[in-house]
Parts: structure tokens; sequence; C-alpha cells
């Protein structure tokens, strides 16, 4: 493997940074979830790039992987159906108009 | 060698974009799509680095089941996103807040943060050769032998997700 090991691990850090900036400005619930999304695939994306540089005999690196995908999938599934009844019963999806405790 | 860099940066290019526009783009169903975009090239790379059991799982999960449920949830809900501009006049520290200047000041310094410390970390530079790289039956083989039992816990969770989904998003019947 001729390329440097900065380059993916570089892209994976940007990728999150760009998840970071979006989950912090919008507002918008689906798109959070979005960007959650997002910063997996780039936690994902370092974990294979140490996997495939460093041990790429051990089966642990892409099973973690999967691991991590299988959560995503869940809370991917859990935090719609939220939205979902937020949007049933608020009318809203912004989250910063779901402010029911906010003192 | 220098395909490899290409392929590479290509790759990297699209990704970084479509991850960008997922951010900026103003419909929220073009931001999910651009999303499944950014999703397809991450599984590119991980073809790169020679994972093909990884990347197919990618494009399963993430650009196929991820994104098609969103865009469903998207689709059922008639979530709009109606932006709304204050007529009222805004003091700057509220400007700056409604902007996010903030949250890219943040992302970036991140991203520069974790470049600079892979860039300083004392990597070991000889990398592993090339040769004996995992095969999807070795995978196969360790997940169900020695990782049996986080195998089927992730098994429960997503029986349970499945589970809660239904029961939260079911109209309350008599």
């Amino acid at each position: 493997m001729q390329l440097p090991i900065y380059f993916p691990l570089g892209l994976g850090a940007l990728l999150f940074g760009i998840g970071l900036w979006g989950a912090l400005t919008r507002t918008n619930a689906v798109r959070i979830l979005m960007f959650i999304e997002l910063m997996l695939n780039g936690v994902n994306l370092n974990l294979m790039t140490f996997t495939r540089y460093y041990y790429p005999e051990n089966a642990t690196g892409p099973i973690l992987t999967l691991f991590v995908m299988t959560v995503a999938a869940a809370e991917a599934s859990i935090g719609l159906a939220i939205i979902l009844q937020i949007v049933r019963n608020r009318g809203t999806v912004e989250v910063d108009k779901v402010d029911l405790l906010k003192g | 060698m220098t395909a490899q860099y290409l392929s590479f940066g290509a790759l990297a290019l699209v990704t970084l974009w479509s991850a960008y526009k997922v951010v900026t783009a103003r419909l929220i169903t073009h931001a999910a799509l651009w999303m499944a975009l950014s999703f397809t090239s991450v599984s590119g790379i991980f073809l790169m680095l020679q994972q093909e059991f990884i990347a197919a799982l990618q494009v399963l999960i993430y650009a196929g089941a991820i994104t098609t449920m969103i865009i469903f949830a998207i689709m059922l809900s008639s979530i709009r996103e109606i932006r709304v501009e204050p007529q009222e006049k805004r003091s700057i520290g509220q400007r700056i807040r409604a902007s996010g200047l903030l949250a890219v000041v943040v992302g970036l310094v991140f991203a520069a943060f974790m470049t600079y410390v892979y860039y300083v970390s004392e990597i070991p530079k000889e990398a592993v050769p090339d040769a004996g790289l995992l095969t999807v039956r070795q995978v196969g083989a360790t997940l169900f032998t020695r990782f049996t039992v986080p195998f089927e816990v992730a098994s429960i969770l997503l029986l349970l997700a499945m589970i809660g989904a239904i029961i939260l998003t079911a109209k309350e019947t008599e």
C-alpha cells in the first residue's frame, strides 16, 4: 500500500468535522440524524484504515466496524420513530422548537 | 502508484463535496440523496483499502437501508424545511449564533486537530506488507467463533430497535 496512511485518516477526520459542523448548525432533527451517520462513517473509515495498514490479517477490525454499523442502524430507526412521534404530537421537526422542559 | 493517488483523490473529493452538500442543500430530500452519494464513495475508499466485505456492507446498510428509511420518514411525515426569515433587528451576538459560525469553527478545529495529531504521532513507518489479506470467509469464521456473544447481543439490539420503532410509531387504537 503506497498511499500514506495520513490520507485516509485525514479524510475520516474531515468527514467527522463536516458532520460535527452540520449537527451543530442545523435544527432539523432528520438532518441531525444524517450528520450523526456521516460522523459514524468517518469513524468507520479510520477503523478500516488502521486495520488495513497494521493488522491486515486480523478480523477484529471489520467485525468492530460491523458492530458500529449495527448500532448505527438501530439508532437511526429509533431516532426516526421518535422524530415521527414529535412531528405527530407537536407539529414541528425543529429541535429548538421542542422546548417543553425549558424553564 | 499514481493511479492510487488519483483514484483516492477523486473518491475523497466526491466524499467531501457530497458531505458538504448534505449540510448546505436546501431541500431535505436532496440532502438525503447527497448523503447516499457520500456513503457510496466512502464504500469505494473501503474497496481501495481492500476491505470488500465492509464495502459491500456499507452499500447495503448505509446507502441502501438507512437512506431509504430516512427518505421514507421524510415522505411519510410531510417534514418540510420552511425557513422563516425573522423580520426584527437582531443583535450581533444573535446573528453570530444564527449564522452557525461557531459550529464551523468547531468542526474545522476538530478536523485540523485530528490531522495534526496524526501528523505528529509516532505511527510506525513500516506498514505490514500486502501479503495475506483477509477474506470474507475468515471474517465470518471469526465472527461465529470468537465473537459469538457480541454477535448475539447485536441481534438482540436490532430486535429491540425494531420492536421499539413499531411501538413508538403505532397509532393508539382502542
